[in-house]
């Protein structure tokens, strides 16, 4: 019906395009501005990420960061897509990671199938941990902005009573850490040597990071629970008119959410650390909400944004040897999102606007101009 | 029932033509509205006038299709109407009537002395104002006097409040021009328009509940104590130009009290309070009386009164025709976003003016051919429905809609019609009773499960339910049907077959869009609601609810919603319609029920019946205990004649539709007139 047309088409790839490159422009200045006002050369800076990038260390450091965060911002997306924050990721993904460490402590089953039931637990845990967020959400009105940052600090506080000696945890010899038991090897995850001539190998789970993201872009665009998963998150009303359930979809894509989340403490638990210990990693679940808002809550996006700030995070580290500080970096990680955030939301309003004065000129165009109104008449005057 | 026809079709001319008569006799018509002033509560005062205009059913069969009748109704009406003069004239002593029959004719000579644009507190020319998906404004214009009541009438979506928010600053016409005080103004905020004088009494009022009368008046404007005391509030400054502002304007207020402590009169005092306080000379009232029980409204009235008096001028925006008759000095009729005219009451009755508001321009959406089966689709079996906070919205209500009928609801909104279509949606549970579809019992079924069935749904609010904004049109095609082809098999989605289906849709139902990838928000109101009828008409529905089918759509999307229908219901498609449009109810319909307060109180038949009688029923106005019951449906035409009609104007419509209903061919247009017979 439509006729491509050669100016139409640059149009619609420079709209596509519009939103990125505004907002890599605005985060380049911004950061380049911070790094001028804090002393340091943005040339210098530049010359050193662009070499530590160049290292296939890093470049391995970087993956492996990205896929503990591409879990992250993946379940925190799915919550997205149904209009529901889900702030408690990382609540959901800690008690998973303590649960299933000590699990996977305790059971013996052939390799594969060890693992398979460790990732099952840790999906189940976060799921229910989600689930607790989306009944109070339900049945009580409770929003699952104010339950789940609850459920964190409750989780918190779960994960600190069960990790002791006297219950999950043992003593690490030689040292004042305590974690769960070592995790036998039919447990582990082997690593994939990715990356050439680096001795460091990636998570064996980036695997199951790409079906996660495949699984998502799949469940969301082309099956009917998709689509009702995204009407009921686009409106509510229009949705519950179509026929679908509305707090079943609430319930579903939390547990969903939360499943995904169980997820993200497993490349770090099964690929190196094999013991959930003091020193487990906290705080990612912010920085996929983070990631999930800078991928757009695309599969790709989100992966594009989860190696961005895994090669940012790694970075900090060479910049500190550089005497630039720590804390640059995230003013970086800062900037970039909310430069994304705005930008989509301005291109988003010309291009609405755009797209509606290019209906209204088909309209004039295929209509004759409506008949002119009877001029008011006034009767009395 | 050829007479019948004829009447209907000459609804049309009647409303256009009768513009161009140069007055109407003043005397006759001034009753009725007169009458009201008295005491609102029977309401719509232009009736036993209006009545009388149809009560003559010697003149109805007698005059020929397409003639142009208007000319010989208005002479015959008056001269019908002559016989209530002695009745409405002591109505017309008094006191307000008076007045403002002498208003009027100051004003006329104003007029006639040309004093030009000078004499007008504002004018609006050719305002003209598109949104994407809205109703817009196209060439309104509007001039109100100074010190003058000006009414704004006009059905709810006819571009009243988009017209007041230009006038108030809150956005900026495409084109046109704003004059105040015969100046030409660009109004860029609210700010703005208050610099000019004009001031904006919302009909959901802006108070804050925690604060007192005083604070809440001076909020954002609040004089402040002098010299190194800025940052205080000056309250005795304060209480004392609201005393002043009070006492001259007749504001009966306490500005020590609470506003959580008033009742909704003192609110909307206080509304009106703040606006005068901040200078205003002109105020525009978004529908005052919605909020108000009847004292109320006579309060407001006098108080209004007093204020031009003051010389101040205000717009009244409304859609009741009973109280802008009393009211205004100036009527302007909005419809479809544009003015259709601007009368002054006292030469026009409530049935004029429910003429122009409604539209009898429009092609008439009449049904010709018989196709009503024997096949039930869907009964409706002592239904009652609760809202969320547990009241009763619908109790009571059983219908059956057979395969190729269309019943039609009509109801003043808010009487549970939105409930009613939800529950047999499925979207809402029912608290008691049965919901069939062609008998099976659905009464458990989910909304999907029922759509499933062959049930189609085209929503009251098609921006909220009815479309996702964001989304492409064929996601939108997608909405609703998901569960079927061309949309998924098997649980997974077919994007192809679904985009070239929505291009079929687009097509067939002429859809103005660039492409099927267009977002839905970008479309006109009129094509999106194209799109969904074209939708929900595609999957070969056994039943439709349609709510407000045609509402907020130009004309030629209108006509083309209408053609679909009438043509799906040859095919047997079964229709519950659901409107506020009564032409289109009137004109659809093969049956007619009446909703008021959850009930359905009447049946009409389309057949006979006319805009007034279906308007009475639906605003109970016979339920009035004030009014004194009517005689029954075939009780002569002379019934009208008793002082009693004339003076209690209301019932007048009683007695309008048993004559119509005489000389069609059944009493059911009487029961739609009186469901509140006392019985």
């Amino acid at each position: 019906m439509t006729v491509p047309n050669p100016t139409r088409l640059l149009a619609s790839a420079g709209a596509a395009l519009a939103a990125p490159l505004l907002a890599l422009v605005t985060a380049v200045t911004v950061t380049v501005l911070v790094l001028v006002g804090s002393g340091s050369s943005p040339l210098d800076v530049l010359d050193t990420m662009v070499t530590y990038a160049q290292r296939p260390r890093s470049q391995a450091l970087m993956v492996n960061s990205a896929v503990t965060y591409y879990f992250s911002a993946v379940a925190v997306a799915i919550g997205f897509r149904m209009n529901l924050f889900n702030i408690g990721v990382d609540g959901q993904y800690r008690l998973a990671a303590l649960l299933a460490a000590a699990a996977a402590a305790e059971i013996s089953l052939p390799p594969v199938l060890h693992v398979t039931v460790v990732l099952l637990i840790a999906m189940g845990v976060g799921a229910s941990w989600a689930g607790l967020a989306a009944l109070l959400k339900v049945y009580r009105g409770v929003s699952e902005v104010i339950s789940t940052i609850m459920l964190n600090f409750i989780g918190t506080a779960l994960i600190a009573y069960l990790l002791t000696p006297e219950r999950l945890a043992v003593r690490t010899v030689g040292s004042n850490n305590i974690g769960t038991p070592t995790i036998p090897a039919s447990g582990q995850v082997p690593g994939i040597s990715l990356i050439p001539d680096s001795r460091l190998q990636v998570y064996g789970l980036a695997i199951l990071a790409v079906a996660v993201g495949a699984g998502y872009w799949f469940l969301l665009s082309r099956t009917r629970f998709g689509f009702d998963l995204r009407a009921a998150g686009a409106s509510e009303d229009a949705a519950k008119a179509s026929g679908v359930r509305v707090s079943r979809m609430i319930i579903i894509s939390m547990l969903l959410s939360g499943a995904v989340a169980g997820l993200v403490g497993m490349p770090q638990l099964l690929g190196a650390a094999h013991t959930f210990s003091l020193d487990f990693p906290a705080g990612l679940g912010f920085t996929g909400i983070a990631i999930a808002l800078l991928g757009r809550n695309h599969p790709v996006g989100i992966a594009i944004g989860a190696l961005l700030f895994g090669f940012l995070d790694n970075a900090a580290t060479s910049l500190e040897l550089r005497g630039v500080s720590r804390d640059i970096v995230l003013v970086t990680q800062g900037v970039i999102v909310l430069s994304v955030v705005v930008a989509y939301e301005l291109v988003r309003r010309v291009r609405t606007r755009a797209e509606q004065r290019d209906v209204a000129r088909r309209l004039a165009a295929t209509t004759p101009a409506p008949p002119a109104p009877s001029t008011p008449q006034e009767v009395g005057a | 029932m050829p007479a019948n026809h004829a009447g209907r079709g000459q609804v049309t001319d009647r409303g256009r033509l009768w513009l161009r008569r140069p007055a109407w006799p003043v005397r006759a018509e001034r009753g009725p509205a007169a009458g009201t002033s008295c005491g609102r509560g029977p309401g719509l005062p232009g009736r036993g006038a209006g009545a009388g205009t149809a009560r003559s059913p010697p003149t109805f069969p007698s005059i020929p299709r397409g003639a142009s009748r208007i000319g010989t109704e208005g002479t015959q009406a008056s001269a019908a109407d002559d016989p209530e003069t002695p009745v409405a004239g002591p109505a017309t002593g008094d006191r307000e009537a008076a007045a403002e029959t002498a208003a009027a004719a100051a004003a006329e000579t104003t007029e006639a002395a040309g004093t030009e644009s000078a004499a007008f507190a504002v004018e609006l020319r050719d305002i003209t104002k598109t949104f994407p998906g809205v109703v817009a404004n196209r060439d309104v214009s509007i001039r109100v006097r100074r010190g003058s009541v000006h009414a704004v009438v006009g059905e709810n979506g006819a571009g009243k409040s988009t017209l007041m928010k230009t006038l108030y600053g809150m956005h900026r016409p495409d084109s046109g021009t704003i004059l105040v005080d015969g100046e030409d103004v660009t109004l860029r905020s609210p700010a703005d328009a208050i610099a000019r004088g004009i001031g904006m009494v919302h009909q959901h009022f802006k108070l804050a509940e925690n604060l007192t009368v005083l604070e809440n008046v001076v909020l954002g404007a609040e004089p402040r104590k002098p010299g190194w005391r800025r940052l205080l509030l000056d309250s005795r400054q304060a209480r004392t130009r609201i005393n002043e502002i009070a006492t001259r304007y007749g504001l009966d207020i306490r500005p020590g009290a609470y506003v959580r402590d008033l009742g909704i009169g003192e609110r909307q005092r206080v509304e009106i309070l703040k606006v005068l306080y901040r200078g205003a000379r002109t105020l525009i009232l978004d529908e005052p009386t919605a909020v108000l029980v009847p004292q109320e409204v006579d309060e407001l009235f006098g108080a209004l009164r007093d204020l031009v008096n003051e010389g101040l001028s205000i717009i009244f925006i409304s859609h009741k025709l009973d109280e802008v008759l009393t009211v205004a000095d100036d009527i302007t009729v909005i419809r479809r976003g544009t003015t259709v005219g601007t009368v002054r009451p006292a030469e026009v009755t409530a049935r004029q003016l429910a003429e122009l508001m409604v539209g009898s321009e429009l092609p008439s959406p009449e049904i010709s051919e018989e196709s009503v089966t024997d096949e039930v689709a869907l009964t409706v079996e002592g239904l009652s429905v609760d809202t969320e906070d547990g009241r009763r919205a619908v109790t009571d209500v059983g219908f059956t809609v057979r395969r190729g009928e269309i019943l039609g609801i009509a109801g003043v909104e808010g009487n549970g019609q939105a409930e009613l279509i939800e529950a047999v949606m499925g979207i809402r549970p029912a608290a008691t009773g049965r919901v069939l579809l062609g008998g099976t019992d659905v009464t458990a079924w989910p909304t999907r499960r029922r759509r499933e069935a062959g049930v189609a749904y085209v929503p009251e609010d098609r921006i909220r339910s009815g479309l996702l904004f964001d989304s492409p049109l064929w996601e939108n095609r997608m909405l609703g049907h998901q569960t079927r082809p061309p949309n998924s098999r098997g649980g997974l989605l077919t994007p192809s077959a679904a985009r070239s289906d929505t291009r079929q849709i687009v097509a067939e139902y002429d859809v103005r869009t660039p492409s099927v990838a267009v977002a839905a928000g970008a479309l006109s109101g009129g094509n999106q609601q194209k799109l969904i009828v074209g939708r929900e008409m595609r999957d070969g529905p056994t039943l439709l609810v349609a709510a407000h089918p045609t509402r907020g759509v130009d004309v030629g999307a209108q006509a083309a919603i209408w053609d679909q229908l009438r043509a799906a219901r040859r095919e047997g498609l079964a229709v519950l319609l659901v409107s506020a449009d009564l032409d289109e109810l009137i004109g659809l319909s093969d049956t007619l029920r009446v909703i008021l307060r959850g009930r359905l109180v009447a049946e009409a038949d389309p057949r006979g019946v006319t805009p007034e009688d279906l308007g009475s029923a639906m605003s109970g106005m016979s339920r009035a205990p004030a009014v004194p019951s009517t005689p029954a449906v075939d009780t002569a035409p002379g019934a009208v004649t008793t002082p009693a009609a004339a003076a209690a104007a209301t019932d007048g419509a009683g007695p309008g539709a048993g004559d119509v209903g005489d000389t069609g061919d059944s009493g059911d247009t009487g029961a739609a007139a009186e469901p509140g017979e006392d019985r």
